[in-house]
């Protein structure tokens, strides 16, 4: 081929060989200087044999080789390498090329191209090494003042380590009451707001929550709620010029999970953003996903206001994305938000912008057709099928690199223009407080703002706040609920069941404050107290001589708190009760959650002599391996198959499996929720010899437990 | 003459770079200047009676813009893990980094903690760091700038592969 041809073609600075055989070549443009230096042999006799003399090429040239023997029309490539020869350094790539049945090797001088991409890389980079570190001393301040600040020690006590923690960081720092009001801060929180000359009013802490409210619709929620937030504030205070900062902001719990303060972190990142704006792009993209960042969006959605014509804000966040990056590692999670952001852009039209507003958040501005100036139903259901559809492309599995599958869900809020509000900031904070109310729900779901929803959420923050002070007002009972031996009709064990007398409401049932509790932390004080009071139930029973084994269910949370293997140990010595009456109950989703954590805790409570049942058996996973793996003495078949046994044929062969399997791995089988004497008669008939249910006992109060057991024990 | 690939590897900017200058041209540079792809280096060391070429692969660095690729590490002999002691970020990239390696290849790990010569602004405790480094062949503090640790690792590494069969 002709010279001419390649430069025109712009193959200048490449050079491309026919391959003959493997190792054998011929030259077919060879590119001047550079050829010389890295592969001689190329420029001699043709057909020549490649010597070998580039480590990298050799490399390439195995899967080249692999490549070239299948013969398929298409090319593979090396990626770009760097090689010192001669003492030039050479920056290039190879690619491997089949056509018409031949096979060609082309490398590529790629200097110039080196040196663009690597400005463009560097920027990036040195935001992302910038950017890092912020975080990281944000997480470290926040570890190390809540580590100090939610023990119950007096505040005495607390000051001298608390002043050295907050003058050893370069953070600004303040810590403030419940009330918004400050308790202690350091100097770097002075200096970052300090201006020359100038006394700066109102105090920084002030001045930073007014920034906050002024800046970010989430303010309201993140107080009311005692939500964590982390974002970016400007600073503006002509004649100097403004400042950006990267604020977080976390309320810190005492071990009864009291609210006792919130904790603002403040770094100075106008350097970094001054980075940014050296590349234009970089200043309104996201790094990672290439979305338009927070800033465009909140552009986006003012110009479209300006329109006057219906739409929907659609907030979008990833179900429990931090527990993702905990299991697979950040780069995993990195790598997820980004192909999620690719499939959340194939679900939507083109002239739809999705903008990755936070971490792990999302928003969409979703117009209505024909210029409508208000959000029909029909608009609205148009925004159901939109957010379902966006569920639905989210919720295929993601496979890893390391053939692992993850699966992600999604929070959804919407906010409509102009029925919901006109302006910007309320619409974000509308479609924020939606998210806030989509998050409660397991599965993914759509939550549209309303007014009920502004309802539902006081009433919510009425009922966390009573929850916080039930403890401490001895609102909460123990009912038992008995479980009975089949053969002989004796009751041989009780499940501790809470109850929560709220005044003025009555006895409220535990699916509607559990949930919360567990959401809010308030689980591990409430459960603690579980553990004290059936450790006493127990001494009482031993003291009156009716000692059968008590059980308690332990939530995911409570599996969490690293202190819990202690507390129980304390509790079974204080009270002085044989350890092998109290039984420990957590469904197969806790296990699978935090195998290794449950592994050692199950471990421990079984060298302290503690049994161990599954609770719910059957709803969860299907996996059974961990059976072997843990110390688990029974399992508890759930109510929903025994419910249908009488007429379920599937239930029946379920339930049979579950008792066969069990006796297999030598372990005891209890069926719950048995309401009739068909379903005990087909358990017993069965080898199921332990049942609760209805049928015998629905929960009951201490005291009459109590008077049953010493009924059992006089006949 | 024995011939041995060693690859580098870590998060971005933790010096993997300079470590390899250091060690090949006794040169250091304070600009950060980011790399695309790989870089390989060729050094000899001779001990006693024997004579290794090291053929250095330096590969970029593992971030959100670069993901790890396991074909590199084809025909390694070890690795050496660079994490850098003001950046705690970058050792629990190096761990996931660390369990990716395991994945694909069987060789010896080697954990450089660079930039010895900053103080360590990251908040592992020492059991920590003795965990972490116990799960490594070997595991040297470097610094690419005053050249603490760089001779000896790199020394310690030939050794380690002279032993190996």
């Amino acid at each position: 081929m002709e010279a001419s041809l390649f430069q025109a073609l712009g193959l200048v600075n490449s050079s491309i060989f026919q391959r003959l055989a493997p190792s054998k070549f011929s030259t077919l443009y060879a590119s001047k200087g550079w050829l010389a230096t890295l592969m001689p042999e190329a420029l001699d006799t043709q057909p020549f044999s490649y010597l070998q003399g580039s480590a990298y090429l050799n490399d390439f040239l195995l899967d080249a080789e692999e490549f070239w023997q299948k013969g398929h029309n298409g090319q593979i490539h090396s990626g770009i390498w760097r090689e010192q020869v001669n003492g030039q350094l050479l920056h290039l790539e190879a690619s491997a090329a089949v056509a018409e049945q031949s096979c060609y090797l082309l490398i590529h001088n790629i200097e110039n191209e080196y040196q663009r991409q690597q400005q463009t890389l560097q920027i990036a980079r040195e935001l992302l090494l910038r950017n890092d570190k912020v975080l990281a001393q944000h997480d470290y301040v926040f570890n190390r003042l809540e580590a100090l600040l939610s023990q119950n020690t007096d505040q005495q006590q607390q000051t001298g380590p608390l002043n050295q923690a907050l003058q050893q960081t370069e953070l600004g720092v303040a810590i403030l009451d419940d009330k918004l009001h400050l308790l202690n801060s350091n100097s770097a929180l002075y200096q970052m707001f300090n201006t020359p000359g100038k006394k700066t009013k109102p105090s920084p802490e002030k001045l930073l929550l007014q920034l906050f409210e002024n800046q970010y619709p989430e303010y309201h929620r993140v107080f009311t709620t005692g939500s964590s937030w982390s974002g970016e504030l400007f600073w503006l205070d002509p004649p100097q010029p403004g400042k950006w900062f990267k604020v977080s902001i976390h309320p810190i719990c005492n071990t009864s999970q009291q609210k006792n303060f919130w904790l603002l972190s403040i770094s100075d990142i106008s350097q970094l953003k001054f980075l940014l704006m050296r590349n234009e792009k970089l200043s309104h993209y996201d790094v990672l996903t290439e979305l338009p960042n927070r800033q465009y969006f909140w552009r986006h959605l003012e110009q479209q206001l300006n329109k006057q014509q219906a739409f929907f804000v659609l907030y979008i966040e990833i179900k429990q994305f931090k527990k993702i990056n905990e299991i697979h590692g950040h780069l995993v999670g990195d790598g997820i938000i980004k192909e999620l952001s690719e499939r959340l852009k194939a679900a939507l039209n083109n002239n739809v912008m999705l903008a990755r507003i936070g971490g792990t958040e999302f928003a969409i501005i979703e117009t209505t057709a024909n210029n409508s100036q208000q959000v029909s139903a029909l608009e609205q259901e148009k925004c159901r099928s939109l957010a379902s559809e966006l569920i639905n492309t989210c919720t295929q599995p993601f496979y890893l690199e390391s053939g692992q599958r993850c699966e992600v869900g999604l929070n959804i809020g919407a906010a409509a223009y102009p029925s919901d509000s006109d302006n910007a900031e309320d619409l974000m904070k509308y479609a924020d407080l939606a998210v806030f109310a989509a998050k409660k729900q397991v599965k993914s779901s759509l939550q549209f703002y309303s007014s009920e929803l502004k309802e539902a959420s006081r009433k919510r923050i009425e009922l966390e706040s009573a929850l916080r002070t039930a403890l401490e007002n001895q609102e909460f009972e123990l009912y038992f609920q008995p479980m009975f031996d089949l053969r002989d009709g004796k009751i041989n064990k009780a499940e501790a069941l809470i109850r929560w007398n709220r005044p003025g409401f009555g006895l409220i049932p535990p699916d509607e404050f559990i949930p919360m509790a567990e959401q809010t932390g308030l689980i591990v004080p409430i459960g603690k107290w579980v553990i004290r009071e059936t450790c006493e139930k127990l001494a009482a029973l031993r003291d009156e001589n009716l000692g059968i084994t008590l059980s308690i269910n332990l939530s995911p949370r409570q599996v969490n708190d690293r202190l819990l293997l202690e507390f129980i140990t304390t509790c079974i010595a204080e009270c002085n009760v044989p350890p092998n009456q109290l039984e420990l109950e957590l469904t197969e989703g806790v296990l699978i959650d935090n195998f290794t954590k449950v592994q050692y805790l199950l471990d421990e409570v079984r060298k302290l002599g503690l049994s161990i049942s599954i609770d719910d058996f059957g709803t969860g996973y299907s996996s059974l391996s961990y059976l072997q793996k843990l110390p688990i003495d029974h399992l508890k078949i759930d109510r929903s198959f025994v419910r249908d046994l009488s007429n379920n044929d599937n239930d029946k062969a379920l339930v049979l499996a579950v008792i066969a399997m069990a006796h297999s791995l030598k372990l005891q089988v209890i069926a719950e929720g048995v309401e009739t004497l068909q379903q005990k008669d087909f358990l017993q008939l069965n080898h199921c010899y332990t049942a609760q249910g209805y049928l015998f006992s629905r929960p009951i109060p201490f005291s009459q437990l109590t008077v049953l057991l010493a009924a059992q024990k006089k006949s | 003459m024995i011939q041995k690939k060693i690859c580098l590897l870590g998060a971005t900017g933790v010096g993997k770079t300079s470590l390899v200058k250091k060690y090949v041209e006794g040169i250091f540079s304070e600009k950060y200047l980011t790399s695309i792809g790989v870089k390989i280096d060729k050094k000899e060391i001779e001990l006693a009676s024997n004579k290794i070429q090291f053929m250095l692969w330096d590969i970029e660095g593992i971030d959100r813009f670069c993901g790890f690729q396991p074909k590199y590490l084809r025909g390694a002999s070890a690795y050496i893990l660079v994490a850098d002691q003001t950046r705690s970020q970058s050792l629990i990239e190096g761990h996931e980094i660390q369990q990716m390696v395991k994945d694909a290849a069987d060789i010896p790990g080697i954990l450089a903690i660079n930039k010895s010569d900053l103080e360590a602004s990251w908040h592992w405790s020492d059991n920590e760091i003795k965990q972490i480094r116990s799960s490594f062949a070997l595991s040297f503090n470097t610094s690419a700038k005053t050249g603490e640790g760089v001779e000896a690792m790199f020394t310690e590494l030939a050794k380690l592969l002279l032993e190996t069969p």
